[in-house]
């Protein structure tokens, strides 16, 4: 050790409690800079808190402003913060379930060392700033921030819920000012960024054409498969229009968990399927074309329920926001029949306008369908055997 | 031959097709599966490393500087250290990815959020994609965790957040807890896998209440974030840190560590001798890493201390438990 304990500057700390004024000193916190966290706590049964952290001296007041606050009592103090908690209870909106949450203020506490510590953004003078907040049974919770309200940037929100074993957490900045969805509750919930029901619907929708474009590819090659089979258009139709009610249809139930078959056993028999719907138009026969297109409905409609049990496994593993349950899953059809649609569309850019040629089938159907089966094959193994 | 005949003939042809291409993509795969053995992180061989004879250490005029707002240094081929440019924040902090077989760890994410002035989620994209080329392997998971909860460690968290195939820790205690594994923190060694290459994660709470350690049984190397670095030590939990000092000692005890590596540099190359808080250009500052050494003379200072207070070392200095706004500065 080279010197002994240097003499410590004066601080003076000032705590408020409502109407509360103490003096205290505390240990340091360095390098947590001046960034602002904002804490809420929900209970279905109890109030909860909302809890701002924040360095007012370098944000919604001057310096002198703080010091002059941190240093009065009683009334004077409370009749100093109040354009503070003003500017704070605008810019500031939490809502549960869309509605906004009233809160009421009930303490805040003010670190204020010196006039010129406050007004050195390198040496953070934080303010705690509570309210409380109304029982709350709501499932969606979302905090925003206006985009006028000065704050020191990043803005750290955290959310805890009696319904919740981990709290959760979100950063707001100034290209970020509301947390998107947050659920209350452990069921659904992980996917949170949207911030208004539109939005909501898009990025559920863009994850179900995601799905399908780029990565199903399964689900791109079964489509296909149904294309190489040919028929009219009113027939491949028909059949994509089997396989969308059919998938659509394991989608909500498994999702809703009324159907729940393990991956280890959907994942193999979609493989099979693709095999199949290559076979299908490898070993037709004009002999055996009519039976085949007669069954060829149902086994479709059979498929297309084993694929709803594999769309529902990835929005299994994304989840489905509390209390929009129903629109999450809506718009992940959407965006999977989008996808589906769209495979269909460059089929018939790229392949169809051949489909009157005399070696259409020879030359891209039947190969078409054998590389359908073969990868279907492929991933059989892959999937059965590991 | 009539044409249904015709077409029942070309049937098994058609099946030996459909069997060749599931073969040719099996054999496809088994080509590609030898092409790209996993990459063997023996924890029993010291994997070398190096770091730079000077990181880039801000400028004069902070307006004036040119230097990459990242600086990324290899240390080796699947060890990245990255540097905040310190005209941008005056931290300086840096940041670390550690690639393993199937995961990719990035710890910490700077002191700036806007990606404008900081753009760590597309270096850190850049460096993923090009070691999976390297590779010849898919990216791997991205694992977004942080050191410890200060804001001048997670600014640009939210750079990653629609970023696919990653996880996110989360920022608060509860998740890191969690997500780490820890049921009887901050004692616990936790051993964590990032594909073949093992990291030891300890609790070294004292700067602050959540901070982790990782020990890297491949490079032999020891993060110990903001709890120990050439710099103001800043102790929030005077036995807390004392605790988690003794327990990254016994680390060292244990095994071979090759240097201890860490978030800041705010000493200067005069021993005991400090850059003030804030500066921007440190053309004498010290390397980043540490030795087993200088770990002995902080767990020394545990014995000598006694109460709150400033105390300095030749490589460090302890602000024990003082108010925030106490400096050692003019």
């Amino acid at each position: 050790m080279r010197n002994a304990l240097l003499a410590l500057r004066p601080e003076r700390r000032v705590l408020f409690g409502c109407l509360l004024g103490l003096l205290i000193s505390t240990p340091c916190q360095a390098h947590l800079l001046n960034m602002t966290r904002v804490s809420i706590v929900v209970h279905q049964t109890d109030p909860g808190t909302l809890r701002v952290e924040i360095d007012l001296g370098q944000s919604l007041m001057s310096a002198a402003d703080y010091w002059a606050l941190a240093s009065a009592e009683g009334n004077e103090q409370l009749r100093r913060l109040q354009p503070v908690l003003e500017a704070l209870e605008r810019g500031l909106t939490v809502e549960i379930d869309g509605q906004r949450i009233d809160s009421t203020f009930v303490d805040a506490e003010f670190e204020a060392a010196s006039l010129a510590a406050i007004s050195n953004p390198l040496t953070p003078q934080m303010a705690v700033l509570r309210w409380r907040l109304p029982p709350q049974v709501g499932s969606v919770l979302t905090v925003e921030l206006a985009s006028d309200l000065e704050v020191p940037w990043p803005c750290l929100i955290r959310v805890d819920s009696d319904r919740r074993n981990l709290p959760v957490s979100r950063l707001l900045t100034a290209d970020r000012l509301t947390s998107g969805s947050l659920t209350l509750a452990d069921t659904g919930e992980r996917l949170a960024v949207q911030d208004s029901r539109f939005d909501l619907f898009l990025v559920y929708g863009f994850l179900g054409f995601q799905h399908i474009l780029p990565l199903g590819l399964d689900h791109v090659l079964f489509v296909l498969g149904l294309f190489f089979i040919g028929g009219g258009a009113r027939q491949l139709a028909l059949l994509v229009s089997c396989f969308t009610v059919a998938h659509s249809l394991t989608l909500a139930l498994a999702t809703f968990r009324v159907v729940d078959l393990p991956a280890d056993l959907v994942e193999p028999l979609i493989a099979a399927s693709i095999v199949y719907i290559g076979l299908e138009k490898l070993l037709t026969t004009e002999h055996t074309a009519i039976r085949r297109q007669r069954l060829r409905y149902g086994v479709v409609f059979g498929f297309g329920l084993l694929h709803g049990l594999g769309f529902a496994r990835v929005l299994g593993e994304v989840g489905l926001p509390d209390g929009e349950f129903v629109l999450a899953l809506l718009a992940f059809n959407v965006g999977v029949e989008l996808g589906q649609l769209l495979v269909l569309l460059l089929a018939l850019l790229v392949f169809g306008v051949f489909r009157h040629r005399a070696w259409y089938a020879s030359c891209i159907a039947t190969p078409g369908a054998i590389v359908v089966a073969g990868i279907g094959l492929y991933w059989l193994g892959q999937r059965t055997v590991g | 031959m009539t044409e249904v005949e015709e077409q029942k003939g070309r049937i098994p042809s058609r099946l030996a097709g459909v069997v060749a291409v599931a073969l040719a993509l099996l054999a496809v795969d088994h080509a590609r599966a030898l092409l790209s053995e996993p990459i063997v992180f023996d924890p029993e061989e010291r994997a070398p490393g190096t770091f730079p004879a000077h990181w880039i250490h801000g400028s004069k005029s902070a307006m004036d500087n040119d230097d990459p707002p990242v600086q990324v240094h290899a240390y080796n081929e699947h060890t990245i250290i990255m540097r905040e440019n310190k005209a941008i924040n005056y931290e300086g902090a840096f940041m670390y990815l550690f690639f393993g077989n199937d995961r990719v760890l990035l710890i910490d994410q700077g002191s700036t959020s806007s990606p404008a002035l900081f753009p760590l989620r597309e270096t850190v994209d850049e460096i993923v994609s090009a070691w999976a080329k390297d590779q010849r392997v898919p990216e791997p998971e991205l694992i977004v965790a942080n050191s410890h909860l200060h804001g001048d460690h997670y600014a640009a968290w939210n750079q990653f957040v629609d970023r696919p195939n990653t996880v996110l820790v989360g920022l608060t205690h509860e998740e890191m807890m969690a997500f780490w594994g820890f049921t009887d923190f901050p004692g616990e060694r936790i051993e964590f896998d990032l594909g073949g290459r093992l990291f030891i994660v300890t609790g070294s709470p004292g700067h602050q209440g959540s901070e982790l350690s990782f020990y890297d049984t491949w490079t032999d190397l020891l993060y110990t974030g903001d709890m120990f670095y050439r710099g103001r030590l800043y102790l929030d939990d005077w036995s807390a840190w004392v605790a988690s000092i003794q327990r990254l000692g016994a680390i060292a005890d244990e095994f071979p560590v090759a240097h201890l590596v860490n978030n800041h540099i705010e000493m200067t190359n005069t021993p005991g001798v400090d850059y003030p808080i804030g500066t921007t250009w440190q053309p004498d500052e010290p390397p980043m890493q540490m030795t087993r050494a200088m770990l002995e003379v902080a767990i020394k200072a545990t014995e000598e201390i006694d109460k709150p207070g400033i105390y300095i070392y030749d490589d460090f200095m302890i602000y024990n438990e003082i108010p925030w706004a106490t400096t050692t500065d003019p």
